[in-house]
């Protein structure tokens, strides 16, 4: 589903943040990223989602490498892909529908959208992501008013109905406190095997990761340091990512 | 510390602080400089002000009471007072938003345009509505609409730049998601920026609304119709009662628009 390979991220600085990053996530998969600040976590989602270009590499999305694509073409292959934020991201003095509804704009043309106007299917799928989500009672709610765990769940809703088949979280619990944070995580498990996302999520809370991922990849100096099914990680092996940090 | 440590810390930070105190003297001397060469080129008379006074109680006196039998000689003129302010500032909130979008660093497209919009709201600001009035009456004759002309293009400099600012602090977050989920740039525009930032400029452009009302009166004075117009020809025909009218509504019209402006600001904040 979701395949980088060799994935090289040099800034203008002259830092390597990721270097030659090698990385699968099949459908159906919640794949949890673990390791240190400065480690290249959220430049590798940053990479896959083409927020950045990459300076090698590829990113393989549905059979087409989006490393190689700009513009237009890049806008309409990146469909499928959807990313949730560690801050929700809403337009806060938008209805929580209208929120909602937003994500499947990349799918319609023509100047009713592009004025602000919002078709009615979206609506309805919207609605119907809100439920998806356990908040289909905060549809005419203004975004500003949510609590941190609803506008996260709502930014998940905004993401589904953009009808991705993957989904990019950049450390999506870490402004929750830890009631939501599970939630959040059951939620986007669930996702992942009901909706058959391939989920690839940077975490900082290790024990979130050991509950709830498939696989976890760690990550150290823009390299993997281990990919391996959830229950085979040893603890040695995540504690090691953020020694290197604290060295 | 020891004694003898201490005392040639004591004898530097007494050097310093005396410097500091002369740097104070000569800086409020400075400023005494200032103001007395002022008062020295605007030829300040205070004694003008006490054998003046005795023109200005009799202006006052010719002037009272307001001659509110030709009440009827006052509505169109405000009306037109109100209707360049409102003209006015519509024209300059449509030059605006496009010019002020090229000049906010976040959005621009490209840095040219931002360079030449950046150029073009700060023209419209330096060039007084007064000039601008004048130009078009030039341009296009006496009455209203040279007035509105006027305050439109004065206008885009003011709501270009608050604007171009409010489009910088906007929260870009909302905005990256929105395009990250394939939305196009107008789609990214009409459901993530507008929303985010319309208060803002509402906010804005009713205070400019305000501004452009007090100004409509005084571009009166130079042909540019309106009440500014009508309180002008009446102080030169000496219809002191009538210029009294004219001032009582002006000051009505001015503090309704302020307060007005001022309540709806307050509801959108």
């Amino acid at each position: 589903m979701l395949r980088v390979a060799g994935l090289t991220m040099r800034y203008p600085n002259g830092k390597v943040a990721l270097a030659g990053f090698d990385l699968s996530v099949a459908a159906g998969e919640l794949v949890v990223v673990l390791g240190g600040n400065g480690s290249g976590k959220t430049t590798l989602l940053r990479c896959v989602s083409r927020m950045l270009r990459p300076s090698a590499g590829e990113i393989w999305l549905n059979g087409v490498d989006l490393a190689a694509l700009y513009g237009e073409r890049l806008r309409q292959a990146r469909l499928p892909l959807a990313m949730i934020w560690q801050h929700a991201s809403l337009v806060r003095r938008r209805s929580v529908l209208s929120n909602v509804a937003a994500g499947g704009l990349g799918r319609h043309g023509g100047l009713w959208t592009a004025f602000g106007g919002l078709p009615a299917a979206e609506r309805r799928a919207a609605l119907y992501h809100l439920s998806e989500v356990g908040l289909p009672h905060l549809a005419a709610q203004r975004a500003g008013t949510l609590s941190g765990g609803q506008a996260q769940r709502v930014a998940i809703a905004r993401a589904l109905t953009q009808r991705p088949q993957a989904l990019l979280a950049d450390e999506p619990v870490a402004s929750l406190d830890p009631e939501a944070a599970d939630d959040i995580m059951r939620l986007l498990r669930h996702l992942a095997a009901e909706d058959n996302l391939a989920v690839l999520c940077v975490l900082h809370q290790v024990e979130l990761a050991y509950a709830y991922a498939d696989r976890v990849v760690g990550i150290r100096d823009g390299r993997m340091a281990f990919d391996l099914p959830s229950a085979d990680v040893p603890r040695e092996a995540v504690r090691q990512l953020y020694l290197s940090e604290a060295a | 510390m020891s004694l003898d440590a201490a005392v040639p810390r004591l004898a530097e930070r007494g050097w310093a602080a005396a410097l500091a105190l002369a740097l104070r003297a000569v800086i409020l001397l400075l400023l005494v400089l200032v103001v007395v060469q002022s008062a020295i080129v605007v030829h300040a008379r205070p004694q003008d002000l006490v054998t003046g006074v005795f023109g200005m109680a009799d202006i006052i006196r010719r002037a009272m009471p307001p001659d509110f039998a030709k009440i009827d000689l006052v509505w169109w003129p405000a009306l037109e007072t109100v209707d360049i302010a409102i003209f006015g500032t519509l024209g300059g909130i449509i030059m605006a938003l496009p010019l002020a979008i090229l000049a906010a660093e976040n959005v621009t497209p490209s840095r040219p345009l931002y360079y030449a919009a950046r150029g073009v709201i700060g023209f419209a600001r330096a060039v007084p509505d007064l000039v601008w009035a004048l130009l078009f009456v030039t341009a296009v004759g006496l009455g209203p609409f040279p007035g509105a002309l006027a305050l439109s293009v004065h206008s885009i400099g003011m709501l270009g730049r608050l604007f171009a600012e409010t489009i910088e602090q906007m929260d870009m977050a909302p905005i990256d998601a929105l395009t990250l989920t394939g939305a196009r740039r107008m789609q990214v525009f009409s459901h993530g920026v507008v929303p985010s930032i319309l208060p803002a400029l509402t906010g804005i452009a009713l205070y400019r609304l305000d501004e452009n009302i007090r100004s409509s009166l005084v571009l009166g004075f130079v042909g540019a119709g309106g009440i500014g117009f009508e309180l002008l020809s009446a102080m030169s025909l000496f219809q002191y009662q009538l210029v009294s009218l004219y001032l009582i509504i002006t000051f009505i019209i001015v503090i309704a628009a302020e307060r007005l402006s001022a309540l709806v600001r307050a509801r959108l904040a």
